[in-house]
């Protein structure tokens, strides 16, 4: 994955209105609670919808223009851009080195993490001290990943130095210059920087997955493998959703490891959607066509987000056997 | 203390801490403090020793002679500040003097509104730096004053030619592609190239395009942006047909130019390679990535001729560099613009061979360098002299220049790519 | 099914018994390698610091010898390091106090108020999360412009708080309405107003949640490189990350300082998490149970 921040999904429909004081006249009453909603609601949702909705329909807007971003708006073309940036190679390509990350965290660093957590599950001194340290990665900056594996990745740096002393020096590559590999690299990168997340997140749900079950699955004959299959990963289910979900919007914005670590290269090879955007919209003052590439990388991330609710919204089993409603 | 008031403290703190930021963005950006001294902000690319010094040196010296001026010197890498001055134009406060290449690259610069008209306070001197000061001025109007001018050719380890059994320096393309082959042969780098930087890719496609178009089908192209004529055909395919021979070192399309002993320029620093085609700056930026002194070590010679081409055999590309004003502080900016002009800063920069080719003809004559000087003289004898095609032509058709040949270095595109590539992104 | 599975070994994956099982010597080795991969490109960058260039060309992966403390020493005598960490400071703290503040005021509106249209409003917030920051930069860029807050911190600060409410949002919520109304009702009865219950009874329950939500956001926002690159010209203006990459740019073949500068870099982040770690990773493990 390649990750922002952590969230949780519930679908929570509590309210808890309080009843308005005895006695106290309804219509003041009514009055003051919608005062009163408006100081709640008001300010957080000014800020959102001033920093977040409306640059989106903006940059709606600014897609069917031509423009060098100065002066007034005045080259109107349509949906010219759009089709311009769909077709070109470049975009093409970026979008789908995007979803090679998508793809590739999902296949490779999610079994990975869970394996690990499972693996760490057990009783081990020190447990705290490996969680700390598993973590770091995460707490890093993608800037800083980006300068430290730049220096790493050096030719004749430091992993080739490691690979050279351990008599693999055939497996040494041009790590970032050579265009069919710099993918698997980065992607390497993002790896090292996000599996200890991973490792915790997935350790932390294992906590909600009782003993007694595995015990039980195990008196009752069932293999470490099926136990692990068909009960322990189920029971991980909302993990395992919160996981897909932050991995997959993070590998759809990826940039700031690109832009450091290869600038896109070489000749495009590592270029993702919002690496384009920034070359095209600000380096070479294309402030339309930039907004038309914003737009589909949010429809990208939207139609994502749309397949990721009707998979989330799959009842469960572990509702049943928890009583955790979804 | 309990959360209650922690938390009051926390909001209260956050207010005043909005606050004061709200003032200072306010009152920032303002270029003239309190006592009187006019602040103005210098942009230069010349993050390296020793021309970073002389720069320095020279906002010293002029803080001296003019002490109600205060100059921030703000040096940023050279990759870099292609995105930093568009972003700073699009800005309330971009620098107030900031480095610039000139040409179709100012003239889209010029759009935004912010570069400064400073013909009226230039008309007295610009005329004593020639024909260079051309380029920054955009329909007639002065924006900017030059400080070098460049030619691109072939810096070469005259050390690992011999090596290699090579006597000559190659006049055509054939001898190139011979020599080339003895490089190999003799087990080095015949050639190298920052390819991850795409604009010394483009210098390839470019020079061929010098070789194979007349001057006037050349200059045409570039102004109108128009590179369909058959001769930037023949060059697309002269750069796939030199890539063919596989001249460069390895990994080419990941290295970058300039920035650390594993850019190009430190290969050709520390004979890791023996040759590499750039501009006039590039001596002085490998003399800065090795401690070995170069000068008894590296040559020069031009882009070899090709055959059947109708550019000029010794025309050439080149440009210049050289600063730009902004509105706000224009008549500062020039007022400071002239001394950096002056004959002492301009043979500094000779001395050092940051520049080759000073804008001020006395400055000329403090060549000592051999090989300097047949780079100045050179550039004297051209029969004329094409800006680079990504300075040339306006920023988005000049960067889809560089990636379209960046493309062709990496395999990927045909002859007539570039020229699709420009086209497209008018 | 079969019942001789009690005598077979135990295969990999179960939870040992304690003392010697065949799993824990494999595990303590897993847990090695994994510690080993994470914190060796980090022990790289921190003892690279101490070397020469000299050093580090002719043996990249070698310790110091001597060790040279001067690369650091320049680094902390320098006026630039200490300006981008107040920057950073400034920007993350007025970020996260802005998207705490407001969002903890919304999530509870959304949370243990009636209204029509509270559950739209909640989406659109849960809409939000699809559309990082990263997505809309082009507009909020040129938004900033419109609004002259290019060049200035705020104009860092209000977007990343703006982004930052959804997931303060999501998390807060389900922890407010979690409260139970008895305890709402009985500081109404006394004399409360809902927003007095709110300031000094909700928040002080919510501490948990609080302090979740804004070791997140503080996190992001520190972490944050696109927008201050966007934003800042002035190298005086830059945060921690952004001026690290452009060290890194500017002297690129000083890679003893640029290892130097990045491990000092490293410093707050890791000092922050040492002490946020509880509550980051107790955070999640609270959210992911429910």
């Amino acid at each position: 994955m390649s990750t922002t921040t952590a969230v949780v999904t519930p679908d929570v429909t509590t309210a808890a209105g309080a009843p308005s004081p005895q006695g106290a006249p309804r219509r003041r009453s009514h009055l003051r609670k919608r005062l009163e909603l408006a100081l709640l609601i008001a300010p957080a949702t000014i800020l959102f919808v001033t920093f977040v909705f409306l640059p989106l329909v903006a940059a709606g807007y600014y897609s069917l223009f031509d423009w060098n971003g100065f002066g007034p708006l005045v080259d109107f073309v349509g949906f010219d851009n759009y089709a311009k940036a769909l077709g070109d190679p470049l975009f093409q390509g970026a979008i789908s080195h995007n979803l090679f990350i998508v793809v590739a965290s999902l296949v490779v660093q999610l079994p990975l993490s869970i394996a690990l957590a499972l693996l760490l599950n057990g009783k081990i001194r020190g447990r705290t001290a490996l969680r700390l340290l598993v973590f770091t990665p995460y707490v890093l900056s993608e800037a800083v990943t980006a300068v430290i594996w730049l220096s790493l990745l050096q030719p004749h740096g430091v992993i080739d130095g490691l690979l050279e002393g351990a008599g693999l020096g055939g497996l040494v590559q041009l790590w970032l210059a050579d265009q069919n590999i710099v993918m698997l690299t980065l992607f390497a990168v993002i790896t090292w920087k996000y599996i200890g997340f991973g490792i915790i997140l997935f350790l932390a749900g294992l906590q909600g997955v009782p003993d007694e079950l595995r015990e039980a699955a195990s008196i009752d004959g069932a293999s470490g493998w099926q136990t692990t299959r068909l009960i322990v990963i189920p029971l991980l289910a909302p993990t395992i959703r919160i996981w897909v979900f932050l991995s997959i919007i993070g590998s759809l914005q990826l940039f700031d490891l690109v832009w450091i670590m290869t600038l896109g290269g070489p000749a495009g090879a590592s270029t993702t959607m919002a690496s384009y955007l920034i070359d095209r919209g600000f380096r070479r003052y294309e402030f339309g066509f930039g907004s038309a590439v914003a737009i589909i990388l949010f429809a990208i991330c939207f139609v994502f987000a749309l397949f990721y609710q009707r998979f989330a919204l799959r009842r469960d089993t572990q509702g049943a056997i928890t009583g955790r409603v979804e | 203390m309990n959360t209650r008031s922690i938390r009051k403290y926390v909001a209260v703190g956050a207010v005043a801490l909005m606050s004061i930021g709200a003032l200072s963005a306010c009152s920032g950006g303002d270029g003239d403090s309190a006592d009187g001294t006019t602040k103005l902000t210098f942009w230069h690319n010349g993050t390296t020793e020793p021309i970073q010094s002389i720069w320095k040196d020279a906002v010293d010296e002029y803080e001296k002679a003019n002490p109600d001026i205060s100059i921030e010197i703000v040096p940023i890498q050279n990759e870099d500040i292609d995105t930093k001055i568009p972003l700073a134009l699009s800005s309330d406060s971009p620098p107030d003097i900031y480095f610039s290449r000139g040409g179709g690259q100012l003239a889209t610069q010029v759009q935004s509104g912010q570069i400064a008209d400073i013909t009226e306070y230039t008309s007295d001197w610009i005329g004593d730096l020639g024909k260079a000061a051309e380029n920054w001025a955009v329909d007639g109007v002065q924006h900017g004053v030059p400080y070098a001018s460049q030619v691109v050719g072939f810096w070469y380890r005259t050390d690992l030619f011999a090596q290699a059994g090579i006597t000559e320096t190659p006049k055509t393309l054939d001898e190139l592609n011979a020599a080339v082959d003895k490089l190999k042969a003799a087990g080095i780098a015949p050639i190298a190239v920052g390819g991850k930087d795409r604009w010394p890719d483009a210098f390839y496609y470019n020079t061929f395009a010098v070789r194979e178009c007349g001057e006037d089908v050349l200059k045409k192209g570039l102004a109108d942006a128009d590179l369909s004529d058959d001769c930037f055909t023949k060059a697309g395919q002269d750069v796939i047909d030199f890539i063919a021979t596989e001249p460069f070192q390895d990994g080419f399309n990941g290295t970058p130019a300039q920035q650390g002993a594993g850019s190009s320029a430190g290969l050709v620093a520390n004979g890791g390679a023996a040759m590499e085609l750039q501009g006039t700056w590039h001596k002085s930026v490998m003399q800065g990535l090795t401690d070995t002194d170069l000068d008894p070590l590296v040559g020069w010679f031009p882009f070899p001729t090709v055959d059947g081409g109708e550019g000029d055999s010794t025309a050439t590309l080149g440009g210049g560099d050289g600063f730009a004003c902004t509105q706000k502080h224009a008549e500062e900016c020039a007022k400071f613009l002239e001394f950096l002009s002056n004959d002492d800063i301009q043979s500094k920069l000779v001395e050092s061979q940051v520049v080759a080719i000073p804008v001020k003809e006395a400055a000329a004559s403090t060549i000592t360098d051999p090989v300097m000087k047949s780079v100045y003289d050179f550039n004297t004898d051209a029969a004329y002299i094409t800006t680079y095609f990504d300075v040339a032509l306006p920023t988005a058709a000049g960067s889809a220049l560089n990636d379209a040949v960046a493309n062709l270095f990496a395999g990927k595109g045909t002859a007539d790519s570039v020229a699709e590539a420009v086209k497209a992104a008018k | 099914m079969m019942t001789a599975t009690a005598l077979a070994p135990r295969p990999a994956g179960d939870k040992p018994r304690p003392a010697f099982s065949v799993m824990t010597p494999v595990r303590y080795l897993f847990a090695l390698l994994i510690v080993g991969v994470t914190l060796a490109p980090l022990l790289f960058v921190i003892l690279g610091g101490f070397r020469s260039n000299a050093q580090i060309n002719s043996d990249p992966a070698g310790l110091p010898s001597p060790w040279v403390f001067s690369n650091y020493a320049t680094i902390l005598a320098s006026e630039s390091f200490w300006r981008f960490l107040a920057n950073s400071t400034v920007i993350s703290v007025a970020a996260t106090a802005l998207a705490v503040g407001l969002g903890s005021m919304a999530a509870f509106a959304l949370s243990r108020y009636r209204f029509r249209g509270r559950e739209a409003l909640y989406s659109m917030f849960t809409v939000g999360l699809l559309f990082p920051l990263g997505v809309a930069i082009l507009p909020v860029y040129l938004l900033l412009r419109q609004l002259h807050l290019l060049e200035s911190w705020v104009g860092v600060a209000l977007p990343q708080a703006a982004f930052a409410l959804p997931v303060t949002i999501i998390i807060l919520r389900p922890f407010m309405a979690a409260i139970p109304t008895e305890i709402e009702d009985a500081a109404v009865m006394d004399g409360a107003t809902r927003l007095g219950f709110f300031w000094r009874i909700l928040l002080p329950l919510s501490r948990p949640a609080l302090v979740t939500v804004s070791v997140l956001a503080f996190i992001t926002s520190w972490n944050g490189y696109l927008l201050p690159l966007l934003v800042f010209n002035n190298p005086a203006n830059f945060t921690v990350p952004l001026g690290v990459a452009t060290f890194q740019s500017q002297y690129a073949q000083d890679t003893a300082s640029i290892l130097a500068f990045t491990a000092l870099s490293i410093v707050p982040a890791l000092v922050f998490f040492i002490f946020a770690e509880r509550h980051i990773v107790g955070g999640l493990t609270g959210s992911v149970k429910g």
